[in-house]
This record gives structure tokens, C-alpha cells and sequence, in this order.
């Protein structure tokens, strides 16, 4: 496959694109790029909001552009849990309400084991403030356990900890990593540097 | 849905809304109420009579000075009868028979005879009257006579009457209820029988009561002996062809009832509502628009969020809950609203029209105009809602 914007070049020098890749669930795989190169377009086409490339993608051997609304709709709620890069979360309601929205949705995780895990990532106390007062960091944080409060067969993180230190990076692969095991599911992170700490079975430069 | 909600509830304008629902209860109500007074108000207006056949024609012989002079008593001979019957169309030939006899009427409450007049009747076969069999019923054993007015009596009583006197007006149904006696007189008789106001008339200028009892009258107070009818009534196909005006012209017999009149005034009527209903239904579409501008203006505003909950897995059904419902509580309110005031507006209008006999229509008609006009409004907000979420998943 190929984003559109691409289109005409032979050579990319990607194991990506214009190869035939596949993701298999329960391996962990890290997609390495520089800016500009298609990383958050691939995790894009994966997750159905964008369909502008050449070739074709599968799920589970069934061609992306024949799903229909309903179906992508499972996909998010049940196969793909995704972080995007830009977060998407709303600034003007909680961090709280912010991941109740994807969890009442999916129904996943108690209230405690969110808890615990905004514990885990040390903020706790800003459960109940506005996402829009948090620093870029925490929303990232934020971000990533709303990403975990569902079923999935993979766990797709576009530059998961790009605003993280070391610790939190380190308790944020110790999260996704237990929660892919408990699941099954495969990793699939992107990085343009700041590598996100996980046992990684398969690297791909983009 | 409390967290969507308060996530989509941002934008929205209440200002927007409430000149939406203000526009749509103004048009919706004029529609509605112009649907209502229509079906309350026709029957004034409208020739047709629940007793009488709607194709029939009253008929003379045109009686001129010198004619009478000469003896033309304008009565109708069995010959001219006979050709009449022989047209094709004509359906059936009825003839008015006068009473032989003098009456006089009294009405008054409580035994009281307050009123006191010279009176007549006429009569015309059954089978061109449509009332209840029992309401018509003539019995000499228990004897009450039936009788059916013209409404012009009413009005008489009502407009000239009444008003120059300083006396209430009565409205048809009062009028039923005020106890008759008519004091019939002939042949050295002279018998009072109670009478009973069954029905009443635009188009026959008389008073009709059943031709069983003229005939038990007119023998036995009568003394002249059988006449030959000086008007006749005509079943016929169609009132409007030409045919029978061109034979009517040709044998100088002239139509009785102003139906002319009538239709013009039915006409105009449905003419201005007609008028009212589309200046309604214009204001209902334009605030069916303004609605429309403001929703999308919403949709608009919050494009990220929709998208990003879309992200999240909500279905685009799920995503437009909220406003759809938002659009269907506001349309039903103003649907009831507009049904309250249109029933307030009622009260007082039938109060004025009650003096002309009307009970009004039922209001299922407004109702049902009511419901249709809001359920296409509000169908086309959620299609309009769901179209633009629709785009919004396209290009999340």
C-alpha cells in the first residue's frame, strides 16, 4: 500500500509501504520514522478514518473499504484500541469523564481499576479537574488509559510517549504491555525518536 | 448519553432555538386554526343540509302582474308535471302541499305563550326529507307536529328582532328546545297540538312538516279540497346543467334558493383560507429553515467533537441521539402549544358563530394537520441531522 500523497514514487526505502506487511495479534511491533513519512496516515487507514491510499489493507483477509459503518464502528470499540498522536480528548470535560466516555461505551474496566491506573501514572488527584488545565504531559497520560478502557486484538499508539519522562515512559509500557498480555493483543507503536520501552518483536522503518 | 450531552450541548444557542419554536407555534397555529374555523364555519356557509338531498331544486311558475290578473294562479297543472318528470334529468318530481286550514303558532317557556302568530305549513314527500324516521314521525294518536324552519326565520328573529328589541339571541339548538303549540283551524274546528322544531333550512323558504300530517290536516280542517301544487321540488342529476337552466328559461319556471349567493360566499371563504393556510405554512417552512440554519451552525461548531466521539467508537446513530431529540421535544412542544391556543382561539369564536346554529366540527382535521405539518418538519431536521453526521464520518 501507499498514501496517496506518495503516489508515483517506485522506492521508498520503507518496510512499509509498497511491501506487503502483516500484523499479527500478540507480537509487539515498533514503527520507526522520521516526520513526515506516513506514520499517523498508516495508523489512520488501520483505524478506518482515512481510506486515501493505493493497494489494499486487510482485516483478518477482509479488504478495509468493504466495511461498513457498523462494522468499523465494532473495530473501535472491540479490536483497535487507539491512541492518536493529537490525543483527541475534550478539554472541557474531566480526566474522569474523559475516559468514561470510552468506557461506558465499552463497559471494560471499573471505576477502580481506572483509578489505579492514573495512580500508576501519578495523577490521581487530577481525576476530577478539566483535561484543557492539564500540562501535555498528563493529557498524554490521560490519553492512554482512556485507550486501554477497552477489548482489543491490537493496542495502536502513535508516539505514545512523546511528552513523557523516563519513569512515566517506562509505567506506561509496564501498563500496555500488561494489558496487551492479559488480552492476547499486539502492540503497534510509532516513534519519531522518543521509543516507547516495550519488548518489541519486530521493527519497521516507515 | 449524560456525558454526550454535556460534550454537545456547547453552541448551542437558545436565542436561535426559541425564534425557531416562536415562528413555528406563530405558522403552526395559523395553519391549524384556519383548518378548524374552516370545518366550523362551512356549514354556515355550505348549501348542503343533512335532511335534504343535495340535488334538488325548488321550483315556480313565474308569476308576472298582468298573469296573475289574467288568472294564472301559478299553479303547476298535471300535464306541466308530467313533462317535467319525462326530462332526462330529472330524477323525481316532488310536489309542496299547502294546509287548508288556519294555524296560528305560539312559543313561549313554561306554559308561558309568550309569542303569538299567523303561521302555515307546507309539505313535500318524505323521501326528499333525511331525518330520523321517529324525529319525522307523525301519529295522530299521540299527536306532535314536526316542523322544519328556514334558517332565514332564525336570522329574522336574531338580526331584526331580537336586537331592535333588546332581546337575547337564540341560537338553532336553543330555538328546538322552546315548546310549539299550533292552534289548527277549519271545519269548524279548532284544536291546539304541540309542535317540535326538528330541523331548519336555507334553501326552502317555508315551513315543512310531514306530508302524512298535512293530509290527516287538510282532512280535517280543511274545506276547499285537494289544489294543484303551486311549487314543486326536482331531484335531479346535476343542479348545475345547463340543460335544466335552458328548459327552466325556456318554460318561464323560476329556481327558488339563493344558491348562487351561497356558493360565492362558500367560495370566498375557502378562497381566504386557503390564503391564511399558505401564509401559515410559509412561516412554518421559514422557521423550518431557520432551524435547519441553526442546527447546522451547531453541527458545525462542534465538527471535532463529533468527530473525535466518532473516533471513539460511537456510532453516527449514537452521535445524533442527542440532537435529534433535542429537535423532537422542541417541535412537540410547539405542537401542543399551537393545539392549545388553537383550541383557546375556538372557544371564543364559537361563541360568536353559536348565534347561527353551528356545533362546530370535530377537531380532528386541525389535529391531524397539526401532526402532519410538524412530523414533515421534524423529519426533515433528522434527516438533515443525520446527513451532515453522515458527512462528518466520511471525513473524520
Amino acid at each position: 500500500m501507499l498514501p496517496a500523497v506518495f503516489a508515483g514514487r517506485e522506492d521508498t526505502g520503507s518496510d512499509v509501504w509498497l511491501r506487503n506487511v502483516t500484523f499479527e495479534r500478540g507480537r509487539n511491533y515498533l514503527i520507526t520514522a522520521e516526520s513526515g513519512t506516513g506514520k499517523s496516515s498508516l495508523c489512520s487507514y488501520i483505524y478506518g478514518y482515512r481510506n486515501d491510499f493505493s493497494g489494499s489493507l486487510l482485516h483478518d483477509g477482509c479488504d478495509v473499504n468493504t466495511l461498513t459503518v457498523e462494522q468499523w464502528c465494532r473495530v473501535r470499540r472491540e479490536s483497535i484500541a487507539y491512541l492518536p498522536q493529537e490525543l483527541r480528548l475534550f478539554p472541557e470535560l474531566t480526566t474522569l469523564e474523559n475516559i468514561m466516555l470510552k468506557n461506558q461505551l465499552t463497559g471494560f474496566k471499573t471505576e477502580a481499576q481506572i483509578m489505579e491506573m492514573l495512580e500508576m501514572l501519578g495523577i490521581p488527584e487530577k481525576a476530577h479537574s478539566a483535561v484543557g488545565r492539564l500540562s501535555i504531559g498528563q493529557q498524554q497520560r490521560v490519553a492512554i488509559v482512556r485507550t486501554l478502557c477497552q477489548p482489543a486484538d491490537f493496542i495502536m499508539l502513535d508516539e505514545p510517549v512523546s511528552h513523557l519522562d523516563e519513569t512515566n515512559n517506562r509505567i506506561v509500557a509496564q501498563l500496555v504491555t500488561d494489558e496487551a498480555r492479559r488480552q492476547g493483543a499486539g502492540i503497534i507503536a510509532t516513534s519519531v525518536g522518543n521509543n516507547v520501552m516495550i519488548n518489541v518483536d519486530k521493527e519497521l522503518k516507515l | 448519553m449524560k456525558l454526550i450531552w454535556k460534550l454537545l450541548r456547547k453552541h448551542i444557542s437558545a436565542s436561535q432555538l426559541i425564534g425557531f419554536s416562536i415562528a413555528n407555534l406563530v405558522g403552526l397555529t395559523i395553519v391549524i386554526l384556519a383548518v378548524q374555523f374552516y370545518g366550523d364555519v362551512a356549514p354556515v356557509f355550505n348549501d348542503e343540509e343533512s335532511f335534504l338531498s343535495k340535488d334538488y331544486l325548488v321550483i315556480t311558475r313565474n308569476v308576472t302582474g298582468t298573469g296573475a290578473l289574467l288568472g294564472n294562479t301559478g299553479e303547476f297543472d298535471e300535464q306541466a308535471i308530467a313533462h317535467i318528470e319525462a326530462q332526462p334529468w330529472c330524477r323525481k318530481v316532488g310536489r309542496f302541499t299547502g294546509s287548508d286550514f288556519s294555524v296560528y303558532a305560539s312559543m313561549g317557556l313554561a306554559g308561558d305563550r309568550a309569542m303569538r302568530t299567523q303561521f302555515f305549513f307546507e309539505s313535500i314527500p318524505s323521501d326528499f326529507i333525511d331525518v330520523n324516521d321517529a324525529q319525522w314521525e307523525w301519529d295522530a294518536s299521540r299527536p306532535e307536529i314536526p316542523v322544519i324552519i328556514s334558517r332565514d326565520y332564525v336570522a329574522l328573529y336574531n338580526f331584526g328582532f331580537a336586537s331592535s328589541q333588546g332581546l337575547p339571541k337564540i341560537s338553532e339548538s336553543q330555538m328546538s328546545k322552546i315548546p310549539l303549540a299550533f292552534t289548527l283551524t277549519g271545519n269548524g274546528l279548532s284544536e291546539m297540538l304541540p309542535g317540535r322544531i326538528v330541523g331548519f333550512s336555507n334553501r326552502l323558504n317555508t315551513v315543512i312538516v310531514p306530508e302524512e300530517f298535512m293530509q290527516w290536516a287538510n282532512a280535517r280542517y280543511g274545506t276547499h279540497g285537494a289544489k294543484q301544487p303551486q311549487r314543486l321540488i326536482l331531484e335531479v342529476n346535476s343542479p348545475g346543467d345547463v340543460k335544466i337552466e335552458e328548459y327552466m328559461k325556456e318554460k318561464r319556471y323560476d329556481v327558488a334558493g339563493d344558491k348562487m349567493s351561497s356558493s360565492k360566499a362558500n367560495y370566498f371563504l375557502v378562497l381566504i383560507i386557503g390564503i391564511v393556510i399558505t401564509v401559515g405554512i410559509i412561516i412554518s417552512l421559514l422557521s423550518f429553515f431557520v432551524l435547519m440554519l441553526s442546527i447546522y451552525l451547531l453541527l458545525q461548531k462542534n465538527t471535532r467533537k463529533l468527530q473525535d466521539l466518532l473516533l471513539l467508537g460511537y456510532s453516527p446513530a449514537e452521535v445524533s441521539k442527542p440532537y435529534i431529540g433535542m429537535v423532537v421535544a422542541i417541535n412537540g412542544i410547539v405542537l401542543v402549544l399551537a393545539i392549545v391556543l388553537m383550541l383557546v382561539a375556538r372557544c371564543y369564536y364559537m361563541d360568536m358563530l353559536s348565534v347561527f346554529g353551528t356545533v362546530g366540527s370535530g377537531i380532528g382535521m386541525s389535529l391531524l394537520a397539526g401532526a402532519v405539518i410538524m412530523s414533515l418538519i421534524t423529519a426533515g431536521n433528522v434527516i438533515a441531522i443525520k446527513r451532515k453526521i453522515a458527512s462528518l464520518w466520511r471525513n473524520s
